[in-house]
């Protein structure tokens, strides 16, 4: 286990610059899931943690000891890559054996960690399979089985999960959850799912336009988010933001040019609850039932909200409605996207 | 395929078939038979010998010369050919941005045609006025008369060759190299590996089917190579350049011997499917396919 610092470290491929003095500390042992859009430079942030690619400026340190040049097999890190990257001629032994046969470790330790893996990942039956073999969920265990028999210091997972269909990815993402909780070795996951994201970090680092927008663990971000980006892209279904009319409609301050809202507090139909503000009269315009919950989809003065409602009957399209919000639930933002 | 549409597809095949028919199959359908047969010259009579032409050639000094060139040749011309085109391939893939001009340059001998790669070659080797030579000189070292040396001769004529050959095999590795994926090779690098140990535990296996590929064809235009040696050395000195292919053509259009020619043909495409045989056999154990 070690500690990870990126320190005021920058990127650039020619004229684009990809990252943007970016500072993070993670502490040994936690869980870190730098999550952001496509483009936000999150997996560049990993490479060059990596030791893949080489930052324009800043340092990486990990144990206190810059790295930022150190070849990537002198880090003690381990990486499991978007689309595995396993070697295809080789048998699931065989991968698992490779960086440990070229760190010259022995060959009884080679076997009893290899053994320890495979039990671990429910690899055993496979272990003289080639990739091509296994499925999409066995092929993402063999190579978290690669990374964890190397016993790195840092883990690296670079959006492992997002070739796998949903419900794969629900049971990996438990099983990473698992792991961890069982290694207890320092990891940095890059995702651009905010679900990951949300269900598997001690702390989530919000990237956006190769800047952090925030960083905090997932309820910090989800009820006190510092910018509009941050409260747009954390949450299912993303957060409600009234603007123009609707904002004259909630008490904003003087500065504030939107307001967010959660879903959860946003009411549709009966009268609206003694602290919340009745926004007017709204159209559904879709309802996407999930069984004990549904997210209506209401146009109201040409902006669109989403409502959870929990009930039995959900309002149908076409219906109009009643919309309401609760006031003490709403987060002010500035012109910049800033919180007020 | 249903029955309506068996006749288009015989339709579509036919101009095939027919260009395959007359210039491939009846040729060498009729190659084997003129192999059994003594054909007089410069007349269409022909008598039936069995396995004479065959006998004669084991008992031919000349012929086991040039079966021992054609063997000389292929070593020296497939060997630094592969061990070449895949360090030039190497070097490039890991330099992309020399990739476009050195690609091109590398390629350029392919386009041009074996003829003109030979006469270019006469004017480096030749003895006093070539540039081999001076580039010797200079260096106070007096090279031989390369073409004509009997010992040099042979070794010649296959730098030609490789030097024309080169390009086409850098595509191919080139093309082979792109197709592996980055990932493939950072992982190795993250588990430790040097260049050399990505190269050789991860690079090479996965280029193994373009490895094969290309050392097939290679020795397959080894074996049937004609063209520069014809130009340059006509098959001498001393018969030191003299391949199975070039023996070949001297006994067809030089001797008129149609019928020893035909068995030399049919000995050589028995000896080109052997090591096409051989070359696959060994490719079971160490070609990677996906």
């Amino acid at each position: 286990m070690a500690s990870v610092q990126m320190d005021q470290v920058k990127k650039q491929f020619g004229e684009v610059e990809v990252l943007k003095e970016v500072s993070l500390t993670i502490q040994s042992g936690e869980f870190v899931v730098l999550v952001g859009p496509s483009g936000c430079g999150k997996s560049t942030l990993l490479r060059m943690v990596a030791g893949l690619e080489l930052p324009t400026s800043g340092n990486i340190l990990i144990d206190s000891k810059v790295v930022t040049t150190v070849a990537p097999k002198s880090r003690g890190v381990a990486m499991v890559f978007q689309n595995y990257a396993l070697y295809p001629h080789m048998t699931v032994r065989d991968n698992l054996k490779f960086g440990l046969k070229l760190a010259k470790v022995e060959k009884a330790e080679i076997e009893r960690r290899i053994t320890e893996a495979a039990d671990v990942l429910g690899l055993a039956a496979h272990l003289d399979k080639k990739p091509g073999q296994l499925s999409g969920g066995q092929k993402q265990r063999v190579a978290m089985g690669r990374a964890m028999v190397r016993q790195p210091k840092v883990f690296l997972f670079d959006e492992p999960l997002s070739n796998l269909d949903a419900q794969l990815r629900v049971k990996m993402r438990t099983e990473i959850s698992h792991l961890h909780r069982k290694l207890k070795a320092t990891s940095i996951y890059v995702t651009h799912d905010q679900v990951e994201a949300m269900t598997l970090a001690d702390r989530i680092a919000v990237m956006y336009q190769g800047k952090l927008e925030q960083v905090g663990t997932p309820l910090e971000l989800y009820q006190n988010p510092k910018t509009k980006f941050v409260a747009s892209f954390i949450g299912t279904p993303s957060m409600n933001f009234l603007e123009k009319s609707l904002l004259a409609k909630v008490q904003a301050p003087s500065l504030a040019f939107s307001a967010g809202i959660r879903p959860e507090f946003t009411y549709l139909g009966k009268k609206s609850e003694k602290e919340s503000s009745r926004l007017g009269e709204g159209k559904v315009v879709l309802v996407e039932p999930l069984g004990s919950l549904a997210y209506v989809h209401v146009a109201i003065e040409g902006q669109y909200l989403v409502s959870e409602v929990k009930s039995d009957t959900f309002p149908a399209v076409g219906d109009s409605v009643s919309v309401g919000v609760e006031t003490s639930k709403l987060f002010f933002f500035n012109e910049q996207g800033l919180r007020i | 395929m249903n029955r309506k549409s068996e006749p288009l597809a015989w339709g579509l095949l036919l101009p095939t078939l027919i260009v395959l028919s007359v210039f491939v199959i009846y040729p060498a359908v009729q190659s084997f038979l003129l192999s059994f047969q003594d054909v007089e010259p410069f007349s269409k009579r022909s008598f039936f010998i069995g396995m004479e032409n065959y006998q004669v050639l084991l008992r031919s000094p000349d012929y086991w010369q040039s079966l021992r060139v054609t063997f000389f040749f292929l070593i020296l011309t497939v060997v630094p050919s592969l061990v070449l085109s895949l360090t030039v391939a190497v070097l490039l893939d890991s330099n992309p941005f020399f990739q476009n001009i050195f690609r091109t340059l590398f390629l350029l001998p392919v386009a041009i045609s074996s003829s003109m790669a030979a006469m270019l070659w006469i004017f480096i080797y030749n003895p006093t006025a070539g540039f081999l030579n001076y580039a010797l000189d200079v260096f106070g070292m007096t090279g031989p008369n390369w073409l004509a040396d009997p010992d040099w001769a042979l070794v010649a004529v296959a730098v030609a060759t490789v030097w024309k050959e080169l390009g086409f095999n850098i595509i191919f590795f080139l093309a082979g190299l792109t197709a592996i994926p980055t990932e493939l090779k950072e992982a190795a690098e993250l588990d430790g590996a040097s260049g050399w140990q990505s190269l050789r535990h991860v690079t090479l296996p996965l280029l193994s089917p373009t490895l094969f590929f290309v050392s097939v064809v290679s020795v397959i235009n080894s074996l049937q190579s004609f063209g520069q040696i014809h130009i340059l050395t006509t098959g001498g000195p001393m018969g030191e350049t003299t391949t199975l292919v070039y023996n070949l053509y001297r006994d067809a259009f030089v001797k008129f011997r149609t019928g020893l020619a035909s068995s030399e043909a049919v000995v050589l495409f028995l000896l080109i499917m052997m090591a096409t045989i051989f070359q696959f056999r060994m490719a079971k154990k160490r070609v990677h396919y996906g």
